[in-house]
């Protein structure tokens, strides 16, 4: 019984979470509150909570849409209007989401925006998005931060001086004036401290897959768990006190020697430990899973998770360089990795979570994690000589999830895992 | 003592269902492929094509399902196929069946309607690796069906139209759409049919090749699968591979190369009757 009430605390929790901030967000006039739209890669949470700002994601509410079944009205809407099917469906589910009343998933309005606030170019459908957005809402001040790509693997001092120039000259001054509030270094300080300690419990989190069998699911159930922490509440709390919660009901699984729970209950039996590269599918989210539970196929690591940041490496938002710490925040986030470093970060995973293969799932709207994809999974299987399987679908987009293309594929890719297992067993006899 | 039994399998497509009843014998390893029978599922249910088939075949046969067959082994999407004693999954069934039409292949190429798949396997016919098509059409048998829907073809013809070419263009190779818009503009063009379907096996062959590039494939290569019948296509994968340097691929085909799954799950069939035997559990 303890053991049920304890695992419904952090669901309760971020329900809460997530309840009051769309309820912020409906009152945010009453509440004297602006809103800022920004997305999740390289968000500046901790800066825009200094300013009392209220967060808007838009890949989040199009993600939310997806999984509500709404998403594919909304792509229709938008390509009523004149976007292109090319277009990526995350953007074509927010407009045609605006257009149809700008309803978010907990049935509120969204508020329109005060500052539409790009602090990652490196997809530069954001730029695009937000353009659109500023047609549609032309008394939004658009801030566009410029994040230097990881062209040779590193943040240069130089590369965050300029990210920081750009802080100082044109996201405060401008968040100073939408606002009317002053720029506290302390505030964004004490921010900076909550945000490095939500960063460590998930850093934590996320090694109980190390465990046989995992506790959790890192992709599946993973998603859920960086909610939290990517849609604004890093750096409050609430957060830490949400994955402070989460990792002790987790160890608690660990010490019972539990497996994830899926849809369906706990899952029985590990067959499988995998590393997925890619976004999932939102439209068909509960098929797709099933697909790997029914195999005993577990995610152990995932780079979807890393998304809104990248800590399994010890990076962490520092206090006492707050600005230097944001601009390398934004440096740092998954897709603004070159692709060696990709490679090197999913084979760190593979070897330290012991999976036994690696699986990608290409999505069409996403150019930043698709580029390469297919080059960084050939790397990875003449490195690590483990199988791989490629597996094409969308965001949002119901359009494009082909459920017999893709279970046909990944059957083939667990035969091939079940052989090589057996054959593993073999040897080691 | 005869141990001889009968197994069947049953290899429910993307277009087509194929059945085999075969003759198992552990003890001097021969098996025959009694009977065969394939239908295109147009627009019935599988479920109930795949059973009348079973009938159909055990009638021919003059056997009784509960008293003659020792196991029913379905393959494919071939789950929901009713009476089946035990499902194998296509990849297995495949590898096993190229290796029953020519046992000396170290890799086999399922040709099918959906995909085309590239399977290293060992001397049982252990699956030991793979690549797969992307899951554009235009890499797959029914795109063949479609074009030749198109140009007024029966799906048999098409291979020897193939070998009749003599200045065949190649069409997008990329998008089972665009190679479509092709085909129709080549038609537009004059193109002589053959030359147009040439084109079409050699856009197929060049992922073939390239996927047996990627798996690091091993001769001799058994092209089994629906596709693997058309004498063009095999043509054409011959003649694109024979273009690679540091490549000296033998290919082999059959006539029979559809039944491949079905055969497969058969013996499989006919294998996990006798392990289950051994093991005191009766079917």
């Amino acid at each position: 019984m303890a053991k049920e009430a304890q695992k419904e605390r952090s669901m309760i929790l971020q329900k809460e979470m997530i309840a009051g901030l769309f309820d912020d967000l409906a009152n945010a006039k009453e509440l004297g509150k602006k809103v800022c739209y920004t997305f999740i890669p390289g968000n500046l949470s901790e800066l825009i909570r200094t300013f009392d700002m209220l967060p808007v994601y838009p890949e989040i509410n199009a993600l939310q849409s997806a999984m509500r079944k709404k998403s594919a009205s909304y792509i229709k809407e938008a390509e009523r209007n004149a976007h292109s099917e090319d277009v990526c469906t995350y953007v074509k589910c927010d407009v045609g989401m605006m257009m149809k009343g700008n309803i978010g998933p907990t049935g509120q309005k969204i508020p329109e925006p005060d500052v539409l606030l790009l602090s990652y170019t490196g997809c530069f459908t954001f730029l695009k998005w937000f353009e659109t957005l500023k047609r549609e809402y032309p008394n939004a001040k658009v801030i566009m931060v410029h994040t230097p790509y990881q062209e040779n693997a590193e943040m240069t001092p130089e590369m965050t001086e300029y990210m920081v120039k750009q802080f100082k000259e044109e996201v405060i001054p401008q968040f100073e004036e939408v606002t009317g509030i002053k720029y506290d270094e302390e505030k964004l300080k004490r921010h900076l401290v909550l945000a490095k300690q939500a960063e460590d419990w998930i850093t934590k989190i996320f090694e109980t897959t190390k465990h046989k069998p995992s506790p959790i699911d890192a992709y599946f159930a993973g998603v859920y768990y960086i909610g939290p922490i990517n849609i604004g509440f890093r750096g409050t709390k609430e957060a830490v006190e949400y994955y402070k919660e989460l990792y002790s009901e987790i160890q608690e699984r660990i010490r019972l020697g539990l497996g994830p729970i899926t849809p369906e209950g706990e899952m029985k039996e590990e067959k499988y430990r995998l590393v997925v590269e890619g976004p999932p599918n939102w439209t068909s989210f509960r098929e797709f899973w099933k697909i790997f539970y029914d195999m005993g196929a577990v995610i152990v690591a995932s780079s979807y998770t890393k998304v809104g940041g990248v800590y399994d490496m010890g990076w962490r938002h520092d206090a006492s360089r707050p600005l230097e710490s944001l601009a390398e925040y934004c440096m740092n986030c998954y897709t603004n990795l070159n692709i060696p470093q990709r490679i090197d970060l999913l084979t760190k995973c593979i070897e330290d979570y012991d999976a036994d293969g690696y699986i990608t799932n290409s999505i069409k709207s996403c150019n930043s994690f698709s580029a390469g994809q297919l080059g960084m999974m050939r790397e990875i299987e003449d490195r690590l000589e483990i199988p791989v399987g490629f597996i094409e679908s969308d965001l949002v987009d119901p359009r494009y999830f082909s459920y017999s293309n893709i279970k046909n594929r990944l059957e083939s890719f667990f035969q091939m895992l079940e052989q090589r297992k057996s054959m593993q067993t073999i040897s080691e006899k | 003592m005869n141990d001889t039994i009968y197994t069947m399998g049953v290899d429910v497509g993307g277009s087509y269902i194929k059945c085999v009843l075969v003759s198992y014998n552990k003890e001097i390893n021969d098996h025959k492929v009694l009977d065969k029978q394939t239908e295109k599922i147009r627009k019935r249910n599988p479920k109930i094509v795949a059973s009348e088939i079973v009938t159909d075949l055990l009638k021919r046969n003059n056997l009784d399902y509960d008293k003659d067959i020792s196991y029913l082994a379905s393959t494919g999407e071939g789950e929901m196929v009713e009476r089946k004693t035990g499902h194998f999954y296509s990849m297995t069934s495949h590898s096993r069946g190229g290796k029953h039409f020519f046992p000396d292949a170290k890799t086999v190429v399922d040709m099918g309607g959906l995909y085309v798949r590239a399977i290293k396997i060992d001397e049982k016919g252990k699956v030991m690796d793979y690549k797969m098509t992307g899951q554009c059409a235009s890499g797959s048998g029914q795109f063949i069906e479609n074009i030749s829907r198109y140009l007024g073809l029966a799906i048999e013809e098409v291979g020897q139209m193939s070998l009749k070419a003599d200045n065949p263009e190649i069409p997008s190779g990329i998008c089972a759409v665009l190679a479509e818009t092709d085909v129709i503009n080549l038609v537009s063009k004059g193109l002589s049919t053959p030359n147009i379907v040439k084109g079409i096996n050699l856009s197929i062959a060049q992922r073939v090749v390239k996927l047996l590039g990627a798996l690091k494939a091993e001769s001799p290569i058994a092209l089994v699968g629906g596709m693997g019948m058309n004498e063009g296509m095999v043509q054409a994968v011959e003649e694109l591979a024979e273009g690679k340097k540091n490549r000296d691929f033998k290919f082999l085909s059959s006539k029979d190369a559809i039944y491949s799954g079905a055969i497969g799950a058969a013996l499989w069939g006919g294998f996990r009757y006798y392990k289950l035997k051994e093991k005191g559990v009766t079917l």
